[in-house]
């Protein structure tokens, strides 16, 4: 669900610092501070994007998240406060979305391989499907356990806005006021530029990378956008992206990407991620979220709403 | 003219009743803040003002300009 | 580009609103944007220049450097203070404004004060300390403050405890060891309203025993006993068209000298382009006369120094104090700051200040006043770290 916004260089940038974290590229524009407070609160935002990446990335053995997953169908395994809290998160998540949105649909991954363009075969996914299920995770007091070996929970679904959001409490909480925070494209606005003007922050035009579809004015709050063009593959005219729907196990194809702005970054980005997975009745889940949103639909037009886009 | 008096006994009251008002007002969320941040919105922001007003105020007018407590006299009061 | 509005659709339930209660729940997402421990550290000097005029004739001038810091410590606590030298030279404040000669005069006032801030998750707790250093006065001061803020911090409460102890040994002998000593309470509450409005209301009350008068008047014998009270309300206000900010106040303070007075101020920070800000401000401030206060019109059979209609030794308490009297007085000025680059920034302030009897809010003013005018010029340079 990576979009690439740019964001547009203009004077009273302040200090910028590009790093990589969560398999991206990211950002942080720290103005109106001195250098060497800059510095100091740059270096430990990094450091908290760091934790956070090494604390739940499930590519590490030594995880939280694969230790629960390795326990699949065996003991129950304790988790700390911060890991409990993502878990509520999941679980308000998939209410919220009417079961869309679901941490435990990562394994159909294995199905879909986007670097070889076939689609997996229907009883392929029927294989899958039924270790895909938040309602199967058992949890009692501080521990979780997934009751079926094969079973896998994964928070890429927000990891990412989770850590943007951390970071940007940190600087906030350091006397930063104006800057930004993007990760991979999810960008949580710290504040304005010094001089009171927004942020533009870039969206890319989702069939061309080295296009901006549009600019969208942010002062403050988060802006995270998901979208079919970062895991895909064309055939015969069908695009086929990463964002699966966990009932049925195939792609959703309702819209090219969704970029919501929100007050926090796991709200934008959620509220994107679901308005893809609800396909045709994307934009009414954002109406009654009451979201400003701007999308592009698989036809390529614009929909937009509340939104300062330019 | 009708004399104004000293609100004294009120006081204690008044600041229960700006209390109670405030909480109709629709709370303020964390992240809806950026812009009370600034130094400008704050009310100590200028306190190195504050040492200047004083100096232009108390020797010349009756009411204390020092708007805390414990700044100390001097001579011109 | 093509463009489409979205259609009218039915709505749906609203279940997506919850995403944000939920989000809210997830820890450190949010600041707690409690007042923090300052992240950089501030030093400053600053230059004031005021000359008092009336009647035209050049009466006070004051030179006064000062030293200004703020360090933060440790991550949660801060330490600020400042030292000041007032230069004074000129003419001395005539103990009326009807009798000419003023003697000359030169002094220099010294002070400084320090204050210590812990920062806590729930407030601040601070001590400060203030001394203030003449040829014929001295002061040391000595305060506590406390601040509670809510867990949402949009109400913080303050409270503050100060005393103060002042000696004076004026040089003409009057009186020698005398002392003030001043008690101050201090009751208020921030109160965020809105996301650009902030307010706070403050109740502040001062006691004070000792000596009051005026050792180098005439006709000057106050009450050893004063008690001021004071309400004051402020208004922060910042507009996005403009990216300026209003800042309005309001007091109304009385005390047992029975002065009463109200003051109107508001000041427009404007930011521009390039680091600069602009700050117009402007002023009102009436008071009534206290109790005791004679105006300086002369028996006109007798002349000076019998006052008209006041039989010598008739009253306990007089002073012909032109502060003590009844009048309006009007500050307007503007400030001109420029920010280089992060760390430094500059600052030029001119005020004039305009006292007459005849602005009195109530009332037509004292007689036999003149007019006080005074220039401000104020320049200050500050570094961060």
């Amino acid at each position: 669900m990576v979009a690439q916004p740019t964001i547009d260089a203009t004077r009273d940038a302040g200090m910028t610092v590009e790093f990589n974290a969560m398999g991206g590229p990211c950002e942080l524009r720290l103005a109106g501070l001195p250098a060497d407070s800059a510095n100091r609160l740059a270096r430990a935002a990094i450091e908290e994007v760091h934790r956070v990446e090494a604390k739940f990335s499930r590519y590490r053995a030594d995880s939280i998240v694969s230790r629960i997953n390795a326990a699949a169908g065996g003991k129950w395994i304790a988790c700390d406060d911060e890991t409990n809290a993502l878990l509520d998160y999941s679980d308000a998540m998939h209410a919220a979305s009417d079961g869309l949105f679901d941490v435990t649909s990562g394994i159909l991954r294995r199905a879909w391989d986007f670097d070889r363009s076939s689609v997996p075969s229907a009883a392929r996914l029927a294989e899958l499907l039924p270790l895909v299920g938040w309602t199967r995770v058992q949890r009692r007091s501080g521990e979780v356990r997934l009751p079926e070996r094969g079973m896998e929970i994964d928070f890429g679904g927000f990891g990412k806005e989770y850590a943007a959001d951390r970071a940007a409490a940190l600087l906030l909480d350091g006397g930063a006021l104006y800057g930004l925070v993007s990760l991979g494209g999810d960008v949580r606005v710290l504040g304005p530029r010094p001089d009171g003007r927004p942020w533009s922050i870039g969206i890319q035009d989702p069939r061309d990378p080295g296009r901006i579809a549009a600019h969208i004015e942010v002062i403050e709050g988060a802006l995270a956008t998901s979208g079919d063009y970062e895991r895909y593959f064309d055939l015969d005219g069908q695009r086929y992206c990463h964002i699966l729907d966990p009932h049925s196990g195939m792609p959703v194809a309702a819209w090219r990407s969704v970029s919501v702005l929100a007050p926090l970054t796991v709200v934008a980005g959620g509220h994107a991620t679901v308005a893809m997975l609800k396909q045709a009745i994307g934009l009414n889940y954002l109406d009654s979220a009451g979201v400003p949103y701007f999308s592009i639909d698989a036809g390529g037009h614009f929909h937009y709403k509340n939104i300062g886009k330019h | 003219m009708k004399r104004l008096r000293p609100a004294r006994p009120g006081f204690a009251c008044c600041l229960a009743i700006l209390a109670a008002g405030c909480s109709f007002i629709e709370p303020v969320a964390p992240w809806e803040k950026g812009t009370l941040a600034k130094p400008e919105m704050g009310f100590d922001a200028a306190r190195f003002d504050a040492r200047y007003d004083e100096h232009i105020y108390t020797s010349r007018e009756a009411a204390p300009a020092a708007s805390g407590v414990g700044g100390g006299g001097c001579g011109c009061n | 580009m093509q463009l489409t509005r979205p259609p009218k659709r039915a709505e749906e339930k609203p279940k997506a609103a919850l995403m944000l209660a939920a989000a809210l729940a997830l820890p450190g997402v949010l600041p707690a944007r409690a007042e923090t421990a300052p992240e950089y550290g501030m030093i400053g000097v600053r230059y004031l220049h005021y000359l008092d005029e009336q009647s035209g004739l050049r009466r006070i001038t004051v030179n006064s450097p000062s030293l200004v810091f703020l360090a933060p410590i440790a991550g949660e606590w801060s330490l600020e203070g400042g030292l000041t030298t007032d230069n004074v030279s000129g003419a001395s404040p005539r103990y009326h404004t009807l009798v000419a000669g003023a003697s000359k005069m030169n002094d220099r006032r010294r002070a400084g004060d320090l204050r210590l801030t812990r920062y806590l998750p729930w407030g601040t707790l601070a001590v400060g300390a203030a001394y203030s250093v003449e040829h014929d006065y001295g002061s040391k001061a000595l305060s506590v403050q406390a601040s509670v803020s809510t867990e949402d911090k949009n109400t913080t409460l303050h409270f503050g405890l100060g005393g103060a102890n002042d000696t004076i040994n004026p040089v003409n002998t009057v009186v020698v060891n005398e002392k003030k000593r001043t008690t101050d309470l201090l009751l208020g509450v921030t109160r965020v309203v809105t996301r650009k409005d902030i307010v706070q209301f403050n109740l502040t009350q001062s006691a004070g025993h000792g000596y009051y008068t005026d050792p180098y008047k005439t006709f000057d014998t106050r009450p050893r006993e004063r008690i001021h009270n004071a309400v004051s309300g402020k208004w922060n206000h910042h507009f996005s068209g403009s990216g300026g900010t209003s800042r309005l106040s309001y007091r109304f303070s009385s005390d047992s000298f029975k002065t009463r007075a109200h003051t109107f101020s508001e000041e427009y920070v404007q930011p521009l382009p390039e680091g600069w800000t602009l700050t117009p401000s402007l002023r009102y401030y009436s008071q009534s006369a206290a109790n005791f206060y004679v105006d300086a019109v002369y028996d006109p059979v007798l002349g000076p120094p019998f006052l008209a209609g006041i039989r010598p030794g008739s009253r306990q308490y007089i002073s012909m104090d032109q502060r003590l009297s009844a009048f309006g007085a009007v500050t307007y000025g503007i400030k001109i700051a420029r920010q280089f680059g992060p760390d430094w920034s500059a600052e030029v302030k001119l005020d004039r200040y305009e006292q007459r009897g005849s602005w009195a809010m109530f009332g037509n003013g004292s007689k036999g006043l003149d007019n006080l005018t005074a220039n401000f010029v104020q320049i200050g340079l500050y570094r961060r770290w």
